[in-house]
């Protein structure tokens, strides 16, 4: 961390005091022997490749939002039509319940990642062979590919499927978990959370063994039992944890598609259209690439609007 | 100006990037010297057993008449195809052939540039008589794709069940409903199985039932819809098809039927290559008439040549001998169960007197046609989705029908206004 910020610092013109400490594990003088100039060329190729394969795509993608764009005028000169997409999308019967369902479903992964995350996070948080087990089964979930994972569930969840079929065991009624309209939402959600929560748990658990345990002794010290120590002690220390975790996993549900894709498509009906789903749909299903465009950069300004407030989170943590 | 054609490369380039498309898979003719063997790159996106050993065995016959021709074969997902094939107008290099999926995607293919115009080679097809105008797809009268086969739904049903009720198999609508009915109120069986998905797959299996009244997306209008979206709304309601199937695909759809739980399922032709390893014995006919007869959508895959083949001509000599050809034809349907287009290939015995596959070759002679317009996705998407948004009981008949004529009129509207 030290090394990262001093050559940071070093490059972009941080004052002389931190860009001349040497690095651990190593001499030091060839930092100090470097001109600056040197260094910013190491940083080329990344700032090259970023502004070619992130950059330069969002710059086209807020034209494309802004011109008339169909499968016939691709490869065309693009008209411009200014705000009308915009226009378009925020006047379609498709695009509110399509921003409710984004919101139930970052609602949903929220609580589940947040509460769910942070008590299983205290209960591995103590060492045995059964947290390393758990630990272990948690890393192959969250490296599972949604795609691969969401097909697992949509069989789990089918009429006929296990859970149901467990239910029936126990002499309760099946349950549309995919098809109730009133339901699917919630339980794709619920699926997106269970795939999440690892990460969240991973975050969680390192933030809490990061708490000096001197200061929970002190606590206990003072009479304070699990409860309040969680409440007073824990939580505390863990909410830069916490906030930048938040951040991450409202930008995991606002880019999250793949769940969608795979268990309903959107549907039944389009209950399940997240604002991704939507703009996937409209760009590559129905070739209104404008429209599509529109939406994505609708979607692009809420994400931009929390990377902010997260890296300046993540800034905070490295500083402390 | 240079600048603005770098600026479209980028983005297009980046909507390719956007569904992951990879940016191999294209012609290499660079790669190849002049005397060297030839390759053919093919992109299609089959994930049927049938469908894959067909082109396998169809790019066999073209390899032994034409031994210094090798094959690049190129599985893309279905939904990526589309948008890979528009991206190559952009690096200007994309495949020989392509199979699209040409009743959703023609419209956009063809308008953007990324096929050959096949109209000379059509024009000099020594046996293009031999097949129907209907599978020979033309914008502003020029030819980009072309059908060796075509896909039908049909009405298939458990002839074990059937016996057992003492059912016999529908003609009309009418007694479809009944049958279902019947099946219904025995309670040992789900009644009929099919794809109810807010997507084209979704509207392709229920929009048969207007057409039976003689409307298509063209003349759609809000009462015939309605009707048939009740109707569907009730089979939901009074148990008759699963709630589930407002969520499953063709494969879901067809799944559950073959489980041998249901006595009847809408589906298509293509499911005939795994016929004989059902465990009942498997009948089939054509869907349900209404007063205007049975009439469905004629389906299945498109012929084409990609804008930046290396040798056009050899792409199109490939298609007349791999696919057009009757020995092809046949080869297709032994192994897939497609229909086969071309007329005397589908009065071949092993065709006709199959009295599975009869319905089907029967519906092929009398087929609807699609919206030919820019927005077609969109009119059959919005289709879709009042489909499925009744059978889940999230709509009623009524209110979805009006936001489905609404959505399919203002597609047409954006896509030209064009439709027949």
């Amino acid at each position: 961390m030290t090394s990262t910020a001093g050559v940071t610092d070093s490059a972009g013109g941080a004052p002389p005091a931190v860009a001349e400490e040497p690095a651990p594990g190593g001499p030091g003088e060839t930092r100090r022997g470097l001109p600056r100039p040197h260094l910013a060329a190491y940083l080329v190729p990344a700032v090259v490749v970023c502004a070619a394969l992130g950059v330069y795509p969002i710059v086209q993608m807020v034209r494309m939002s802004v011109s008339d764009v169909g499968p016939a005028t691709l490869i065309a000169d693009w008209e411009f039509l200014g705000a009308e997409n915009y226009r378009e999308v925020l006047d379609s019967d498709t695009f509110w319940p399509a921003v409710r369902a984004t919101l139930v479903f970052t609602g949903v992964l929220l609580v589940v990642d947040l509460v769910i995350g942070y008590v299983a996070a205290a209960v591995l948080a103590r060492p045995s062979r059964l947290t390393s087990a758990v630990l272990s089964l948690m890393v192959f979930v969250w490296a599972l590919p949604p795609l691969v994972s969401g097909s697992v569930w949509k069989f789990l969840l089918a009429g006929d499927g296990l859970v149901n079929s467990t239910l029936e065991l126990v002499g309760l009624p099946a349950v549309d978990w995919l098809s109730d309209p009133d339901l699917a939402l919630w339980s794709v959600s619920l699926v997106a959370a269970w795939a999440s929560l690892p990460f969240a748990i991973l975050i969680i658990r390192g933030g809490m063994l990061a708490i000096p345990t001197e200061v929970l002794e002190a606590a206990s010290l003072d009479g304070a039992g699990p409860v309040r120590q969680a409440v007073s002690v824990v939580i505390p220390l863990l909410r830069p944890t916490l906030a930048v975790l938040t951040i991450l996993v409202v930008l995991y549900a606002f880019r999250s598609f793949d769940f969608v894709y795979v268990m309903t498509s959107g549907g039944p009906g389009t209950v399940t259209t997240t604002l991704p789903f939507l703009a996937y749909q409209e760009a590559f299903r129905t070739y209104s690439f404008g429209i599509g465009a529109a939406i994505a950069s609708v979607l692009m300004v809420v994400i931009a609007l929390l990377a902010v407030p997260y890296a300046w989170g993540v800034r905070k943590e490295e500083s402390a | 100006m240079r600048v603005r054609r770098l600026s479209k490369t980028g983005a297009l380039a980046a909507t390719a990037c956007l569904v992951l498309a990879s940016c191999g898979g294209g012609s290499d003719s660079d790669e190849e010297s002049s005397s060297g063997p030839q390759t053919l790159t093919i992109w299609h996106y089959y994930t049927a057993d049938g469908q894959i050993a067909a082109l396998e065995r169809q790019n066999q016959l073209f390899a032994e008449s034409n031994p210094d021709v090798e094959f690049e074969v190129v599985q893309i997902p279905f939904e990526q195809l589309p948008t890979r094939l528009l991206s190559t107008a952009t690096t200007q290099d994309g495949p020989d052939i392509v199979l699209d999926n040409v009743v959703v995607d023609f419209p956009a293919l063809a308008g953007s540039g990324v096929l050959t115009d096949l109209t000379p080679y059509w024009e000099e097809y020594a046996d293009a008589d031999q097949v129907s105008d209907s599978s020979v797809w033309r914008l502003d009268d020029e030819v980009y794709n072309v059908m060796s086969y075509t896909n039908l739904l049909g009405l298939y049903y458990n002839a074990d069940i059937l016996d057992e009720l003492g059912i016999e198999p529908p003609e009309t609508v009418d007694e479809f409903q009944a049958a279902l009915e019947q099946v219904a109120d025995d309670g040992q069986y789900t009644p009929l199985t099919m794809s109810g998905a807010p997507t084209v797959e979704g509207a392709w299996m229920y929009f048969p039932l207007l057409l039976g009244e003689g409307v298509d997306y063209c003349n759609l209008d809000d009462a015939t819809l309605e009707d048939a979206l009740s109707r569907l709304q009730s089979w939901s309601e009074d148990g008759i098809l699963p709630r589930e199937a407002a969520n499953w695909d063709q494969t879901d759809a067809w799944t559950q039927f073959a489980s041998g739980d249901a006595a009847f399922g809408i589906n298509g032709n293509w499911n005939l290559g795994a016929a004989a390893d059902l465990p009942f014995e498997l009948g089939s006919t054509q869907y349900p008439a209404g007063s205007d007869g049975s009439r469905v959508f004629p389906g299945g895959e498109g012929l084409g040549i990609g804008a930046f083949a290396d040798d056009p001509d050899l792409a199109w000599q490939y298609i007349e001998d791999a696919w057009l050809s009757p020995e092809a034809g046949l080869i297709n349907f032994e192994d897939s169960g497609q229909i086969p287009t071309r007329a005397d290939v589908a009065s071949q015995p092993e065709v006709a007197d199959d009295e599975l596959v009869a319905p089907f070759v029967e519906a092929a002679s009398n087929t609807a046609s699609w919206p030919l317009n820019e927005e077609t996705a969109q009119m059959q998407t919005v289709i879709g989705q009042v489909g499925s948004s009744v059978i889940s009981g999230e709509s009623d008949a009524a209110e979805a029908a009006e936001r489905g004529v609404t959505g399919v009129e203002d597609a047409k509207e954006e896509g030209g206004g064009g439709c027949a």
